[in-house]
């Protein structure tokens, strides 16, 4: 392989789990945007979105790929599945754990879904086992050959799948009358409520969304790497966190680029300088952009949050 | 762990809750009953529970009932020291057998030390525990320092490996067995290309094993755990890369396939801590007992977790007191103990004689012996 067809091929390895950061950051972006949360349980929606499209492909007897429109018909299903159980859990979570507690000291709030967060984790152990489980991808293994690179059609529906749900994403926050509820919520509850929103409401589909979007992101998560763990939304859900910070807490768009950008940091840290310290690459860069740019890459003080 | 200390609970409650009650000596043992090695754990527990059916048919020591105190150390260093303070603080146990991580056993092997309980260890390979100068610790496995050297001697003379590239888990195992290997293939004239880690737990290897890709890299050796290591083989192949790959004998787990996928785990080559238990003819009556009861594929440690709680047992029989000083001394006063793997005798750091490597390929979605190595 020439070197420039490592760095393309490093280049596409960052870009797909920078796009699965994307995925489940845009979730920890839009809710903090509106109540200002930090709800570390997000990671554990994720990871059990890895379970819930495991379990549809299992109940369907997906043992691995399926050729032909089947296999994109079965992963649209458990991209589905994934989507729909997470966005149930996020809506339970937001009206059991979050909801009561939207008069309180933020700090509750955030105590709070650390629990949500263990209690999540420890259930998915009870009902999946502790071990890693194999998760079959129904899409056939496609190779392209990019300029010396290897592309998996896999990679490629990971990467399409972010950049087209950001766009959608932010298009209908624009747009839609709900987006226009959400802005108003993010920048005044108080006022929002006033003018006849319906802010509980609204938070809650923040939640629904979010979360449903994490979903997608596990069942991708899933195929790709083959295999599904309880404990892998923690350090997952911990990187996505720091891609929202790093785009900018609160911004869709920012979330999006933070997602790619640690992606491609911990890529390019990992294949050429060392893999032992692939972490470490992220967090510094993370702590330097903080020093600099405290708002992160997209955040304004007072853009429209959400 | 929670169901594993339910369960010793439950079973002492039962015993306590019987009209006359009988005093109980226990034998402690630790592995991961959960996390992701818990299949390695439920193996290791699997061997434990049979070499305690076979004891029961007559009493260790009259009077006396014998207990498993069956503990989950999750394979974290931290639990596994949590659950070594609470068997020491259990003055009814007089023997442990346990941790199947090497990580785990060293600083665990301390506490039991302190304690002078007898530590017998089934299958944590890294030299360095045996040579902390403690009297009272007996393993019965190999060790990587033959492990290392011996997989480094298959890969140069069978698989014909010039330019190896080494990955470990940045364990005491994976790290240990990774320096052993290295230095030995050093030493063969092969050269090294790279030495890198990997966190454990960690998904996307891809930038690594794009780096390998770029080098003229002709195997790839790596020390670690089977969750990881299938993982980096499912993405070697995905990135196509034609290099060989072969690990030490964390990989030898049947889930290791499933999760690589078989396609992509085809032609992998593992070593492992002797050689398999369905071709030594001392270890054929375990085999059947184990199959007829469990009805699975043996895994790679549950023949030593029911080899190391049997050289417990016979060790307490031997000193007849229910008294941990008595127990070790028993131990030591052992001459050699005809085991399934072997004919155990114990040097002065308490390893045992018993010492071969076993070398597996992978063929057809299953484990496929090759052969041992002295």
């Amino acid at each position: 392989m020439t070197s420039e067809s490592i760095f393309f091929q490093q280049l596409i390895n960052g870009l797909t789990i920078g796009a699965i950061y994307a995925l489940i950051a845009l979730g920890y972006t839009m809710v903090y945007g509106i109540i200002q949360l930090i709800n570390f349980a997000h990671g554990e929606i994720f990871m059990f979105g890895g379970y819930a499209g495991l379990t549809l492909l299992l109940t369907a007897g997906v043992q691995g790929p399926v050729s032909g429109a089947a296999g994109i018909f079965w992963m649209l299903c458990a991209i589905a599945a994934g989507m729909a159980g997470c966005a149930f859990l996020g809506g339970c979570v937001e009206r059991i754990a979050y909801r009561p507690l939207r008069r309180s000291p933020k700090l509750a709030a955030l105590i709070t879904a650390i629990g949500v967060s263990m209690i999540l984790q420890n259930a998915v152990m009870l009902i999946y086992g502790a071990r890693d489980r194999y998760v079959p991808n129904p899409l056939p293994a496609i190779h392209w050959q990019l300029g010396g690179a290897t592309l998996t059609g896999m990679q490629m529906v990971i990467i399409c799948t972010a950049v087209v749900v950001m766009i959608a994403l932010h298009r209908f926050i624009r747009l839609s009358l709900l987006g226009q509820a959400m802005l108003a919520t993010a920048q005044d509850p108080l006022a929002a409520g006033l003018m006849g929103i319906n802010i509980h409401r609204v938070i809650a589909s923040t939640f629904v969304i979010g979360s449903s979007l994490a979903g997608m992101g596990g069942v991708l998560f899933g195929m790709y790497y083959s295999t599904i763990n309880f404990h892998d939304g923690y350090m997952t859900g911990l990187k996505a966190f720091t891609a929202a910070v790093l785009g900018g807490i609160g911004n869709v768009p920012g979330a999006m680029a933070g997602g790619f950008l640690l992606g491609l940091l911990e890529g390019f840290g990992a294949g050429y300088v060392s893999s032992q310290w692939k972490n470490v690459f992220a967090f510094v860069v993370l702590v330097l952009l903080l020093i600099f740019r405290p708002h992160g890459l997209l955040g304004e003080r007072v853009a429209e949050r959400a | 762990m929670n169901k594993a200390i339910t369960a010793v609970f439950l079973i002492s409650g039962l015993g306590l809750g019987c009209g006359k009650t009988e005093p109980v000596i226990k034998i402690g043992f630790v592995c991961p009953l959960t996390g992701d090695q818990a299949a390695h754990g439920t193996d290791m527990l699997h061997g434990a529970e049979l070499a305690m059916e076979e004891a029961k048919s007559a009493p260790v020591i009259e009077g006396y009932k014998l207990e498993l105190m069956a503990l989950d150390d999750q394979r974290s260093p931290a639990q596994a020291v949590a659950m070594a303070k609470k068997i020491v603080s259990d003055p009814s146990v007089v023997a442990v057998v346990g941790h199947l991580n090497s990580s785990c056993t060293k600083p665990a092997s301390a506490i039991y030390n302190k304690a002078g309980l007898l530590h017998i260890n089934p299958v944590s390979s890294n030299p360095e525990i045996s040579r902390q100068g403690f009297n009272n610790f007996f393993r019965i496995c190999a060790t990587d320092d033959l492990q290392g050297p011996a997989g480094a001697h298959f890969a140069k003379e069978r698989l014909e490996a010039r330019r190896v590239f080494i990955i470990d888990d940045m364990t005491t195992y994976g790290r240990g067995l990774a320096n052993e290997f290295e230095k030995a293939a050093n030493a063969m004239g092969m050269e090294i290309l790279g030495h890198e880690g990997i966190a454990q737990g960690e998904k996307d290897f891809t930038p690594l094993l794009t780096r390998i890709k770029g080098t003229s890299c002709d195997l790839i050796y790596y020390a670690g755990m089977f969750p990881e290591a299938a993982v980096l083989i499912k993405q070697k192949s995905d990135l196509q890369i034609p290099a060989r790959f072969i690990g030490g004998d964390g990989l030898y787990e049947p889930t290791l396939i499933t999760l690589a996928t078989p396609p992509a785990a085809e032609g992998v080559y593992l070593t492992t801590l002797g050689a398999d238990l369905h071709t030594v003819p001392t270890a054929q009556s375990f085999v059947k007992a184990y199959q007829e009861r469990y009805g699975r594929h043996l895994g790679a440690y549950s023949g030593y977790a029911y080899e190391g709680v049997s050289l417990a047992i016979e060790a307490i029989r031997r000193s007849g007191k229910a008294d941990r000083a008595a127990v070790l001394a028993a131990m030591k006063n052992l001459s050699s103990y005809p085991g399934i793997l072997g004919n155990h005798t114990f040097d002065s750091k308490g390893d045992t004689a018993v010492r071969s490597i076993g070398i597996f390929t992978i063929r057809g979605g299953k484990f496929q012996f090759l052969e041992s190595v002295e």
